[in-house]
């Protein structure tokens, strides 16, 4: 029998890992989480929808079709962020923490950018309408700015793997490597969903 | 345990004592991960949430007990009226039965050490109590919530409630989903990961089934109410538009999404009811279960269900007739599974040799509510029925009858039920059968005329009613039996205090328990199990040669007593093979500090300072980061 919670070298928490037959409770915790987060974000979709199905013009007459090509390209970004991280996951099962960290890093950098980018474009946003404006406005600022949100959370998580990894792996952090991946895949799912509706008034 | 423990045995347990003690005194509690000790303060907690909304049900009861009364002023009622659904719904219902009985029993029942997550299971205690004391301030400053516990739009918004009544509501139940969702992902995951090796999912009691079937509705309604609930407080707040019809918004959208969560809420109540149900069943029936395939499956099937019938509630509000007819259809559905559960409970006591003592009463009880509260809930999907009866007594009968009937019932018995094992103690059988007649009683008495004023006419949420239209009697004998039911309560509590202190010694198994928790000492000790129990069936008290194995076994591989650290086994999640052993956290500060930021958060932003909000939510964050900095190993 494995005390996997013992294993603290990279060589040790990768056995562990390999002779678990089922996922561990880490890994069922954070499945749990995106999936009561996909039921919020679906939510916030469907009231998306469920608002513009209501009126005539949407978005209303004095607000521009949202922009289609930034979004979507720093959406793309997003998401190709989704390849180091499945990589740094790969490499961290098979010891090799520094090359997990590198991955890590990179992922780090693409998202921080997204993030940066984006914050940029919602305030600009803001210059041109406010959510006080309609329900338009409303839901428009809420749907970006709970996605915004997710992705600082998974940005800071990504800096405490960094920190810690430092430290050298142990299943502890070997498990939060795939926890965190298992967040990262979700968010670039929601992303994706997100954009589509942000964008749809000018497809 | 009639024979000692071999001296290897005794040296095992003296060592589990050890690795397991928490510290004592006011510290220990507060720094607890003990998910006995969590579930006894859940227990305790909302039951002073349930005499406060007890409390506020006999106002209500008080004031419409002759026509024209002045006891109340129509303000001070619809914030009776809404406290009462609050308190009932939040602070009592749901953690009373997945805080405490499910923190408590289902970690036993499935032969683990602890839950899956200690912590966040005592940061779900913490928060929960905060949630609770915030929503409470909001009536101790004179300001409750009150426009109903569905807080309808328009007259929730800012516009026609200006004062923060229903920004204690908003912001509180905000605070409060976060408690249910983590205590619902804990028993998910517990369930999954945690059984016993050798528990597979057959073989797993249907008490289980039914506490996961709750929290994997949790998991998915919560998340519509917070939706709905963080657009108000836009509304409110910051002068979004999601509710002003004026601005594009719509206020339908608040009851679509209020009843997305408040229909799975139903079951979400009742399911751990129907589990409890089907612990007591067998043990005071001598058999098991009928059809248990066919009960775990219709276990959850009810909470899949009850995700597509919300908009039963809406029928009188225009929607088109094409959804209307959908939704009375898929309401209809929900029989099915029901009535499974119901044929099979009356099969296994009637092909059963019963003894009706007091919890198999307190479950005789339920069925017979459950069947009369399902009866008139089958009403309403006739359309035009629904649409004559909608907003009078008649829903508020029905759904006391499914609530209290079926959801508290069950729960009251299953406090006679384990309180030997909590306690070590016996309860009086004769006090606790005459406090089941009286509330039995009781509720009848006050929710049955409760059909027949509402089949008159009379309107539900109303402070008061004139004479001479025929409701006087009936309202006045409602308030009667409110008091006899107040009365049969303060008898079970009473009966359960003084048995504390001066009843007989329970002993492991005092009714012949099916289960098995009723295998280790009572109350358990903080390990649960020195042995990890063997399990070969769902009824894993009655396999005498597997418990007497596991006594041998205290003597026997050390791999089955698990007595080098804080440990418990963890398995797959079907067949439960052995996967792991896990070392489990012990006590910790973070899970009471993490909810007391929360709480100041949550307070800064009924107060409207954002930016202290805001700051305090990123030391949130800090303090995870620093809860998981120090890992298991080297705890």
């Amino acid at each position: 029998m494995t005390r996997s919670t013992e294993a603290t070298s990279a060589v040790s928490a990768s056995y562990a890992a390999r002779r678990r037959v089922s996922l561990p409770v880490g890994t069922w915790g954070v499945i749990l989480l995106v999936a009561t987060e996909i039921a919020f974000f679906g939510t916030l979709i469907s009231s998306y929808l469920y608002l513009r199905l209501k009126v005539s013009h949407w978005p209303p007459p004095g607000i521009e079709p949202p922009d289609v090509t930034a979004p979507l390209i720093l959406t793309a970004i997003l998401v190709a962020t989704s390849v180091p991280i499945f990589l740094a996951v790969r490499a961290a099962r098979a010891t090799h923490v520094r090359r997990a960290w590198l991955l890590l890093l990179v992922a780090l950098i693409a998202q921080a950018v997204y993030l940066g980018v984006q914050i940029h474009l919602f305030s600009s946003d803001l210059d041109k309408f406010q959510p006080t404006d309609n329900a338009y406005g409303s839901i428009y600022f809420t749907m970006l700015f709970a996605h915004h949100v997710h992705v600082l959370v998974g940005i800071l998580m990504i800096g405490w793997l960094l920190a810690r990894l430092l430290g050298g792996l142990t299943n502890y952090r070997l498990v939060a490597v795939q926890v965190v991946a298992i967040y990262w895949y979700f968010v670039n799912a929601v992303a994706i969903a997100i954009v589509l509706t942000q964008v749809s008034p000018s497809l | 345990m009639a024979t000692m423990p071999a001296p290897l045995g005794r040296q095992r347990t003296e060592r589990l004592e050890r690795i397991w003690a928490e510290p004592s005194g006011v510290v220990g509690w507060l720094t607890t991960v003990d998910h006995k000790r969590i579930g006894l303060m859940f227990f305790f907690t909302s039951l002073v949430f349930f005499a406060a909304g007890g409390v506020e049900a006999l106002l209500i009861r008080t004031q419409l007990l002759h026509a024209n009364s002045g006891l109340l002023s129509p303000g001070a009622f619809d914030e009776a009226m809404t406290m009462h659904g609050v308190t009932m719904i939040f602070l009592f219902v749901i953690p009373m039965s997945i805080g405490a009985f499910g923190n408590y029993l289902l970690p036993l029942m499935i032969g683990a050490r602890d839950m899956a997550f200690p912590r966040m299971n005592a940061l779900s205690f913490w928060i929960y109590v905060a949630s609770g004391l915030f929503v409470y301030t909001g009536l101790a400053i004179g300001s409750a919530p009150n426009a109903g516990w569905f807080d309808y739009l328009p007259l929730g918004s800012k516009q026609f409630s200006p004062g923060p009544n229903i920004d204690f509501y908003t912001l509180g139940l905000i605070f409060n989903g976060i408690s249910s969702t983590a205590t619902a992902v804990n028993l998910v995951v517990t369930t999954f990961k945690l059984r016993a090796p050798g528990m597979a999912l057959n073989r797993m009691p249907l008490f289980c089934y039914a506490m996961l079937a709750t929290s994997f509705a949790l998991v998915f309604a919560l998340p519509p109410l917070n939706t709905a609930l963080i657009f108000l407080e836009l509304d409110r707040a910051l002068g979004f538009h999601f509710f002003d019809v004026a601005q594009g918004g719509d206020t339908l959208l608040w009851q679509h999404l209020f009843w997305i969560f408040g229909h799975p809420e139903v079951y979400i109540i009742i399911l751990p009811a129907f589990g409890i149900a089907t612990a007591i069943i067998p043990t005071f029936t001598r058999r098991k279960m009928v059809a248990f395939p066919l009960v775990a499956l219709a276990e959850v099937l009810v909470a899949f269900i009850g995700f597509g019938v919300w908009a039963h509630h809406m029928f009188a509000v225009g929607l088109n007739t094409v959804t209307t007819v959908y939704f009375a259809a898929a309401s209809l559905i929900i029989v099915i599974p029901s009535g499974i559960q119901l044929f099979a409970w009356i099969t296994t006591i009637v092909t059963g040799t019963p003894r009706f003592k007091t919890p198999l009463l307190w479950i005789v009880g339920f069925i017979v509510l459950f069947l009369l509260g399902g009866l008139s809930g089958v009403t309403f999907a006739a359309i035009p029925f629904d649409q004559q009866l909608t907003d009078t007594y008649y829903v508020v009968a029905h759904f006391h009858y499914v609530i209290f009937g079926a959801a508290v019932f069950p729960l009251l018995g299953g406090m006679y039920y384990w309180f030997p094992k909590v306690t070590g103690r016996m309860y009086y059988e004769r006090v606790g059968q005459a406090s089941f007649w009286l509330t039995f009683v009781g509720m009848n008495l006050t929710f049955f005329p409760m059909h027949i004023v509402g089949l008159l006419g009379m309107p539900r949420r109303q402070y008061t009613y004139p004479h001479g239209l025929g409701w006087d009697g009936y309202n006045l004998v409602e308030s009667i039996g409110s008091y006899l039911l107040a009365a049969g309560l303060l008898m079970v509590v009473a009966n359960l205090a003084m048995s504390l202190f001066r009843g007989a010694r329970a002993g492991n198994d005092p009714f012949g328990g099916d289960t098995l928790e009723w295998s280790t000492s009572s109350p358990p000790p903080p390990y649960n199990y020195a042995v990890i129990p063997r399990v070969t069936s769902p009824y894993a008290m009655w396999d005498r040669e597997d418990r007497e194995a596991d006594q041998r076994d205290l003597a026997g591989p050390a791999e089955r007593v698990l007595d080098e650290g804080h440990e418990t086994p963890a398995s797959s999640v079907l067949d439960a093979d052995w996967d792991e052993i896990l070392e489990m956290p012990s006590k910790s500060w973070s899970p009471i500090l993490l909810a007391a930021t929360l709480a100041a958060g949550f307070t800064m932003l009924l107060t409207r300072h954002y930016v202290v909000a805001g700051t305090l939510a990123l030391l949130a964050l800090l303090v995870v980061g620093g809860w998981h900095w120090k890992e298991p190993q080297e705890a």
